[in-house]
């Protein structure tokens, strides 16, 4: 067995001071946001000692701005925050719904959107193939100053951009568009989702779709778009069954990953059911 | 029994102990660890099976903090339930993953932890059977080598290699019944994973050692289990240890066993200090004392007009690495399994298999949860295959006044065939829940039967009546959720004695104080504990209508008891208060008290019928009869519970409110069983589900008001004719929600529990029969041969 | 290191390692034992403290993050130890059962009825979804919630 760890904390005022923290102690220290998944480390049998920086207090991380141009959401806010400024914002049913429907009501007060995207490892996310879907893109902090990195940049470079770095704002364009999110606990609600379909249309005037952003959370280690759904269903005016069946044709293209909670094939298997709840949920929104 | 002496014991009397949980201010055990106790932290094995080579505490025992470590040497003795098969710690065999090699005790608990990392171990790796068809594989190596060389608790059953304990029925002969050329023969398999209890409260335990007695204060359903258990285990008269209970967080069964106790105790005695042990979630989780997997094959015989001519069974109960609770609860499958129906001839084996995974134990209708749903469905493929309705075919076979049982007992009275008129009823009132027209799902109904029974087993209990009129309990019984110690036993006493519950003080279980109990499950607290009361509480009444007659010039006879006084009957106000009377007694002859005993009055079984059972027949039969009705996503697997009903065989409701919390709590608990709980073990022999992460339990979200009525009148010895009701509720949840899941699918199930990712599975693939090929369809070669 | 915890009204000092859980604090230093840390994992709620008013599983909340905020415990709700309307309503319900998930359930709900006093069926359910309870079957609970007030309220 292992000896438990040791765990220090270190609580930083900005984001220079977190940064100036972060390369003094090394890369054992990592950021402390909501602390929803930094708290569960025993539970995951993690036995290194850690430094762990705070950075709830940091002002310039808080707060949701809302422009004609788009929605810029700092790192520490929290789930419920988010779902709670988003009810209105056309468009953004997508994130809106991950934020409300992740977890449980305590834990969305708690986490916040900078560590669902940031931490490594958890392929659950609801928020990723959310934000994925509206393209968004993130800031990050670092040494070297600022950069702005695609989401999907992101998730395939996670582990060459994090290091050293704070993600400090997301920036989703508002574009009209409709998304929707579809999720899929095993339980009514609480427990991890194990597949999620995020989706965003642009539909012409005659209700054909013209643009389709698909993301696929939970089903592999890291979510990704659904590009070939994506493409099948440009350019028609699908009716959900057209959506299922260019689903089931194309979900072959997804690797699902074994876990305790459910297979693999299980996760890809429930793809297209959760295509077609994304697709009628936004098929019937006019916003 | 007078009704005027029943009637007031009827109420819905709310728990006294509620106010102050609801504040946050009970103290269970987890909240005994006060500053200044010693935490204790036990090394666990991290594989399935190893000899162990080489075991060094000496740098450990110099870490910082650390006050104490303890090894097999400090606890010499084995236990266990029929045969003492289980040591303490590992000593030279380790038999499964999370197995205690030495406890250490030290000011902080990362102090202990540090400390057991420190602890030099070395181990060669042995080939594990994680399996039960590993274990009983030909091949197989022997979990415990020397098995022969322990001793024997209970004389009678057959072991033998990796079966721990075999019981069996054999009453008239199935062989001429499956030979027969009018039946049809059905042959069904199950399989059933664990259930993990996950009381809220985990086991835990604060030890010390005085004056050369332990004393321990533990989160049990069992004190005096604890008491002779620890006193096996560490080598000790049982009389040098007391146990007291504070009120217990939750235990549905796992708490019916003696675990952690002797290691505080242990501890407790080498240090002189308090020492607590408390188990993580973690190992709550992963060494949980879990309600058993099982495989279970069905054969019957059946006629056309659906007679079932002979029935042949055998029941694999994997034990884990250590007998527990599976050596006992191999007698329940003749009553579970072997209940419901009336069988012409009956064959059932029932064997507790080792495996090297960690122990399993007892869970809230231990047994008979799989047992009941293996048959239920069982029955649903025989109904299939003759042709007949499933509710005709259970209408005509199930047991009523007269029948016999599997082990040849005579059933008194009609109780199943009333019951399922009574659901008839229900259903008849509430009309199937509509469906909306776009609604994808599938839908299913089912109604199932269920026998449990209640084995009452020894108790006893002490009253003083004190000046103010007030009573007080003593009993070994504990408060563990249910209700019983702070609703139907005061209530009962209350009655008896003509004053308020509320004046009848419960005192909390302490093995100095109060006389032997089996412990609290079963359903048979309300029964054992509550006549052992009756008749203490009748002693006391005796001495206070004597006292009260002369005081009064009156006959005894002519005295009754009620709102705390002694009244001539018919005359309000004539007496005088019961206060008075103990009182006068308290100046005269001295302290009023009384004692009371019970214990099963034995019921009888046909000789020769059962073997390797530790009751052979049923002292208290409870039936149930569920139904549910479930809507199936065939595109996720999901199952919605729409409705759910319980008609339930109580006897007499002394508490209905209660009763009815109590299945609602069992039924969702079922329901937890038949479509959330996974507790898998992992190839390695590790359950995989660590956590509440990955063990779902249901939530509000996931669950349905239930719909309830009581079935009262049944015959029961228990006091005023009460029957245990918090233990059955859970019985046939998972028999009736795999029956209509079933039927909404169109395919037979055989396992449970039915996840999402099974579901879909189910409803994608092509229907099939599962097969044990390692349990015999040829039922004679899944015993073990009789030596002559 | 030190760290002051302003805890149902009072200033109090831990001295200890700041990465301790929030619940370790209230229960083994402060000896407030209403919460309880049941998963440590914010499945369960059973710790649930509020921290200015939210709820907020203190399995996951370091004492050390906890300063310069209000946080209330089970034992700080009502009136010199008076039970509060919602308490009343579940002990004279009787929906009580080991009581272990019930300060964390009295903690959700007592924000959550401030919020929405006159709640459906659906809403209690879906505010309890961080709130596990072993022994009861919830149901019994949600109607002791719906009957505050005794109000006619849709399913
Ligand atoms: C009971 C429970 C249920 C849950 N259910 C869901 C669910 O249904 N769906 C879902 O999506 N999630 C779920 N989660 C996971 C939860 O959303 C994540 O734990 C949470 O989003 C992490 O955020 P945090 O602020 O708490 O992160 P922390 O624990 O503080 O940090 C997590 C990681 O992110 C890094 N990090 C955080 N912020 C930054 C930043 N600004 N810059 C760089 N790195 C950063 C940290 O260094 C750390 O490695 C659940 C969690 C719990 C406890
Ligand atoms: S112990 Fe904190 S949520 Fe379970
Ligand atoms: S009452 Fe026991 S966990 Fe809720």
């Amino acid at each position: 067995m292992h000896p438990p760890a040791k765990r220090s904390l270190h609580i930083a005022r900005s984001v220079t001071e977190a940064l100036e923290a972060r390369a003094r102690l090394g890369d054992n220290a990592e950021f402390f946001a909501g602390g929803t998944w930094i708290m569960r480390a025993d539970r995951r049998e993690e036995f290194e000692d850690r430094h762990y920086i705070s950075i709830g207090g940091i002002e310039a991380l808080a707060g949701i701005l809302i422009s004609k141009d788009d929605v810029v959401i700092g790192a520490s806010t929290s789930h419920a925050e988010l779902a709670a400024a988003l009810t209105e914002v056309a468009g953004f049913r997508a994130l809106q719904v991950a934020a409300e429907k992740s977890a449980n009501p305590a834990i969305r007060n708690l986490a916040t959107v900078g560590g669902n995207i940031c931490t490594g490892g958890f392929a659950a996310a609801d928020l990723v193939p959310a934000l994925l879907c509206l393209s968004a893109s993130l800031e990050f902090s670092g040494a070297d100053g600022l950069e702005r990195v695609p989401l999907e940049t992101f998730l395939k470079t996670r582990s060459a951009v994090l290091p050293g770095r704070i993600l400090t704002r997301m920036i989703v364009p508002r574009r009209p568009r409709r998304s929707a999110h579809a999720r899929l606990p095993l339980k009514k609600a609480g427990d991890y989702p194990v597949a999620i379909v995020s989706a965003s249309f642009a539909l012409g005037e005659n209700g054909a779709v013209e643009d389709a952003v698909i993301a696929v959370g939970s089903v592999e280690h890291s979510a990704r778009r659904w590009t070939a759904l994506e493409t099948a269903i440009r350019g028609l005016r699908p009716t959900s069954a057209d959506v299922v069946a260019l689903a089931k044709e194309t979900a072959g293209e997804f690797q699902g990953r074994d876990g305790v909670e459910a297979p693999g094939w299980y996760r890809v298997k429930v793809l297209p059911e959760l295509a077609r709840r994304a697709f009628e949920d936004l098929a019937e929104r006019k916003v | 029994m007078t009704a005027s002496i029943a009637n007031p014991a009827v109420m819905n009397l709310a728990r006294r102990d509620a106010r102050d949980k609801l504040r946050g201010r009970t103290r269970y055990t987890i909240d005994h660890v006060t500053p200044g106790t010693l935490h204790a932290f036990l090394l666990r094995s991290e594989v399935p099976a190893a000899r162990i080579l080489r075991l060094d505490v000496t740098k450990a025992r110099a870490m910082p903090g650390v006050r104490a470590i303890a090894t097999a040497a400090d606890a010499p003795g084995f236990f266990g339930i029929g045969i003492a098969d289980h040591p303490l710690f590992a000593k030279d065999v380790i038999r499964y993953d999370g197995e205690p090699i030495a406890a250490v005790a030290a000011e902080t608990l990362q102090q202990a932890q540090a400390a057991a990392a420190a602890i030099e171990l070395e181990i060669a790796p042995l080939p594990a059977s994680i399996t039960m068809a590993q274990a009983l594989a030909p091949d197989a190596p022997l979990i415990h080598e020397n098995w022969r060389d322990y001793e024997i608790l209970l004389e009678g059953a057959a072991r033998g290699g990796n079966v721990a304990w075999e019981a069996k029925v054999m009453r008239g002969d199935t062989e001429a019944a499956f030979a027969r050329p009018d039946v049809t023969i059905i042959d069904s398999c199950f399989s059933v994973g664990r259930q993990n209890h996950v009381p809220f409260e985990p086991r835990a335990v604060v030890a010390t050692y005085e004056d050369g007695r332990f004393h321990i204060k533990t989160s049990t359903q069992v004190p005096w289990t604890v008491r002779n258990a620890t006193a096996r285990a560490l080598d000790v008269p049982a009389s040098q240890i007391r146990v007291t209970v504070p009120p217990v967080g939750g235990a549905f069964g796992l708490k019916f066993d003696c675990s952690l106790e002797p290691f505080a105790a242990v501890l407790a005695r080498k240090t002189g200090r308090a020492v607590a042990l408390v188990n993580s979630r973690r190992e709550e989780m992963l060494t949980c004392l879990c309600r058993e997997n099982a495989e279970i094959r069905i054969r019957s015989a059946v006629t056309k007009e659906g007679e079932i001519v002979g029935r042949e069974a055998t029941v694999l109960m994997d034990c884990g690495a250590y007998g527990g609770e599976q050596i006992f609860l191999t007698t329940m499958t003749a009553h579970t399994l072997g209940g419901n129906y009336k069988l012409g001839s009956a064959r059932i084996s029932s064997r507790a298999v080792y495996t090297n995974t960690a122990p399993n134990g007892a869970f809230r209708a231990c047994n008979g949860v799989y047992n009941t749903f293996a048959l239920e469905r069982h029955t649903d493929e025989i109904a299939e295959a003759i042709g007949m309705h499933p509710m005709e075919f259970r209408r005509r076979n199930v047991i009523g006044d007269g029948d016999l049982g599997s082990t040849g007992q005579v059933f008194e009275g009609d109780v199943l065939g009333p019951m399922l008129e009574k659901m008839a009823a229900l259903q008849a009132k509430a009309p199937a829940t509509p469906r909306a027209p776009d609604d994808r799902r599938l839908f299913g109904r089912a109604t199932t039967v269920g026998t449990w029974f209640i084995f009452v087993g020894p108790s006893s209990a002490t009253i003083n009546l004190n000046t103010d009129g007030s009573a007080t309990l003593i009993t070994s019984g504990v408060e563990i959720g249910s209700g019983t110690m702070v609703q139907s036993l005061p209530q009962i006493v209350a009655a008896r004695l003509g004053i308020r519950p509320e004046d009848v003080v419960v005192k909390g279980a302490d093995t100095d104080a109060a006389g032997f109990d089996l412990g609290v499950g079963g359903g048979r607290t309300t029964v054992s504990i509550g006549a052992a009361s009756t008749a203490a509480a009748d002693e006391v009444r005796k001495q206070i209508l004597h006292a009260a007659g002369e005081l009064l010039q009156t006959r005894v006879e002519d005295l009754e008891l009620g709102a705390g006084r002694v009244e001539i009957r018919g005359v309000k106000g004539s007496g005088m208060t019961i206060a008075k009377v103990v009182q006068h007694l308290h100046g005269t002859v001295g302290p009023v008290a009384g004692t009371g005993a019970f214990t099963n009055p034995g019921v009888e079984a046909m000789a020769g019928c059962a073997m390797g059972h530790f009751i052979d027949a049923i002292d208290i039969p409870v039936f149930a009869v569920h139904d549910c009705e479930v809507a199936v996503d065939p595109d996720t697997g999901h199952v919605d519970v729409l409705s759910y009903r319980v008609v339930q065989d109580v006897g007499r409701a002394l508490n209905p409110r209660a009763i009815h919390s109590q299945i609602q709590g069992g039924v969702v608990q079922g329901l937890g069983y038949a479509l959330h709980e996974d507790m898998s073990v992992g190839p390695e022999g590790r359950i995989l589900q660590s956590g509440f992460e990955t063990y779902r339990l249901p939530g509000a979200l996931d669950v349905v008001p239930v719909e309830i009525e009581l079935h009262e009148g049944a015959p029961s010895i228990g006091p005023l004719g009460t029957k245990g009701a918090g233990e059955v509720p859970i019985l046939n949840v998972g028999a009736t929600i795999a029956c209509a899941v079933s039927r909404a699918v169109g395919k037979p199930i055989h396992e449970l529990p039915l996840t999402p990712p099974k579901v879909l599975d189910l409803i994608l693939g092509d229907p099939r029969h599962l097969d044990h090929p390692h349990i015999s369809a040829t039922w004679i070669d899944n015993t073990i041969p009789v030596r002559a | 290191m030190t760290v002051m915890l302003r805890i149902n009204g009072e200033e109090r000092a831990f001295y200890g390692d700041p990465m301790t859980p929030l619940v370790d604090v209230l229960r083994e230093t402060l000896l407030l034992t209403g919460a309880k840390a049941v998963c440590r994992e914010g499945f369960c709620g059973a710790c649930t403290v509020l921290i200015d008013g939210v709820p907020t599983p203190s399995c996951l909340k370091p004492a050390g993050l906890s300063g310069g905020a209000e946080i209330t415990s089970i034992e700080g709700l009502g009136i010199e130890g008076e039970l509060t309307a919602l308490q009343q309503a579940l002990e004279d319900n009787d929906v009580v059962q080991c009581g272990m998930c019930f300060p964390g359930m009295v903690m959700t709900l007592t924000p959550f009825l401030a919020a929405k006093p006159d709640p459906t069926r659906e809403e209690v359910k879906q505010a309890l979804v961080g709130n596990i309870c072993r022994c009861t079957g919830y149901e019994r609970i949600i109607d002791a919630v719906l009957s505050i007030g005794n109000k006619e309220r849709t399913p």
